[in-house]
């Protein structure tokens, strides 16, 4: 097939593709209606939500400190209520980022660009988000141990077994994590090599 | 006319455009059906913004082909082409199998584009001269000749390599 032969079967497509009217005026308004309710959604229900529950998880931390006695606990504590508060900070900070902004005044190239920005940015933060999210996990099992009064070195097989396994476990998920990340970041890269060559 | 009744005028007039964008840019029915969404979307958020100086369809393909970059799932430049293809085939009601597989030739030589040839490329099919097409994309007019004869050579490799 030569490239002139591609460029007539592209008019003949668009010639029939534009004759269909496949929209009416209520397609229309509810089309944006949805789109516009669907993005309030997105935002509104996970990300709150998910939001919510750090800040119980943090108010429930600080409400039950004094029952901690150990200095290297309650300073795990402490580390715990900050990164309750700071994890859903960055969760949202990431989605906001990416979000659209003044599509019609950029440029194509522009676009790109800003869209490679973003994308790298918000992969960043989830990279730490993740990161950070795994040494809650962590660190969260020996201060809810401490704040039931619970001694960990008297679970059966909880150093010997248990907690090599979950670090193990976390160590993998946060390795497999990243890797889907940084493939991502890969990715953005050599669109933008491509883009300026 | 009142700004609504205005902007579903020209979304009808101009709904192939949204369809060609939303096709080319996405892998698969669901995925096109919400970039078509998301383009109309967008369309009537910056519709204010519309300078009527400048040429309705360079807004359109503007606002339509950024959209499409900003709702990119992956940045992979091999997708799904057949289904592409063959949504587009459905809307365009192409029954010919000939017509068919040079639909599907021309939609996998465009995939094999990087994006910013893609764009360039789907201006040129759209029979947009070099000036518009610089102003969509933010090169110079005489880029845009450099760029489409480069573009015109990988496709011809490319169209060889096809059956």
């Amino acid at each position: 097939m030569e490239l002139e032969e591609l460029k007539s079967t592209w008019q003949a497509l668009s010639k029939s593709v534009e004759k269909q009217e496949l929209l009416t005026d209520q397609t229309i308004e509810k089309m944006n209606w949805e789109k516009y309710r669907s993005k309030l959604n997105k935002i509104g229900y996970s990300e709150y939500i998910g939001s919510i529950i750090c800040f119980i998880g943090a108010a429930y931390l600080f409400m039950n400190f004094a029952k901690i006695d150990s200095i290297l606990m309650q300073i795990f504590a402490i580390i715990a209520i900050a990164l309750l508060f700071v994890l859903p900070i960055i969760s949202l900070k990431s989605l906001h980022a990416v979000r659209n902004s003044h599509i019609a005044s950029k440029t194509y190239i522009q676009a790109i660009e800003d869209f490679a920005k973003r994308r790298t940015r918000f992969q960043k933060l989830q990279k730490l988000n993740v990161s950070m999210a795994l040494f809650l996990m962590l660190i969260s099992i020996p201060v809810l141990s401490a704040i039931q009064g619970k001694d960990l070195g008297e679970l059966p097989h909880f150093w010997t077994l248990i907690f090599p396994i979950t670090v193990i476990f976390f160590v993998g998920f946060a390795r497999w994590v990243l890797k889907y990340y940084n493939k991502i970041l890969n990715e953005t890269e050599k669109m933008l090599s491509e883009i300026s060559n | 006319m009142d700004k609504k009744s205005q902007f579903i005028k020209v979304i009808k007039e101009h709904e192939g455009l949204i369809l060609k964008v939303s096709a080319l840019y996405t892998n698969g029915l669901e995925d096109q059906k919400d970039l078509y969404q998301e383009i109309v979307y967008q369309l009537w958020k910056s519709f204010d913004s519309f300078n009527e100086r400048s040429k309705l369809s360079t807004w359109m393909y503007r606002v339509a082909m950024n959209t499409a970059i900003y709702n990119l799932k992956s940045v992979k430049k091999r997708i799904n082409t057949i289904s592409i293809g063959t949504e587009t085939e459905r809307y365009a009601e192409v029954e010919d199998k000939s017509e068919k597989d040079k639909i599907r030739v021309l939609y996998e030589s465009i995939q094999s584009l990087n994006l910013l040839e893609k764009g360039i490329i789907l201006l040129y099919l759209e029979g947009k001269i070099h000036q518009e097409i610089a102003e969509i994309i933010g090169i110079t007019p005489s880029n845009v000749g450099t760029k489409i004869s480069r573009i015109k050579q990988k496709l011809k490799l490319q169209i060889i390599k096809q059956p």
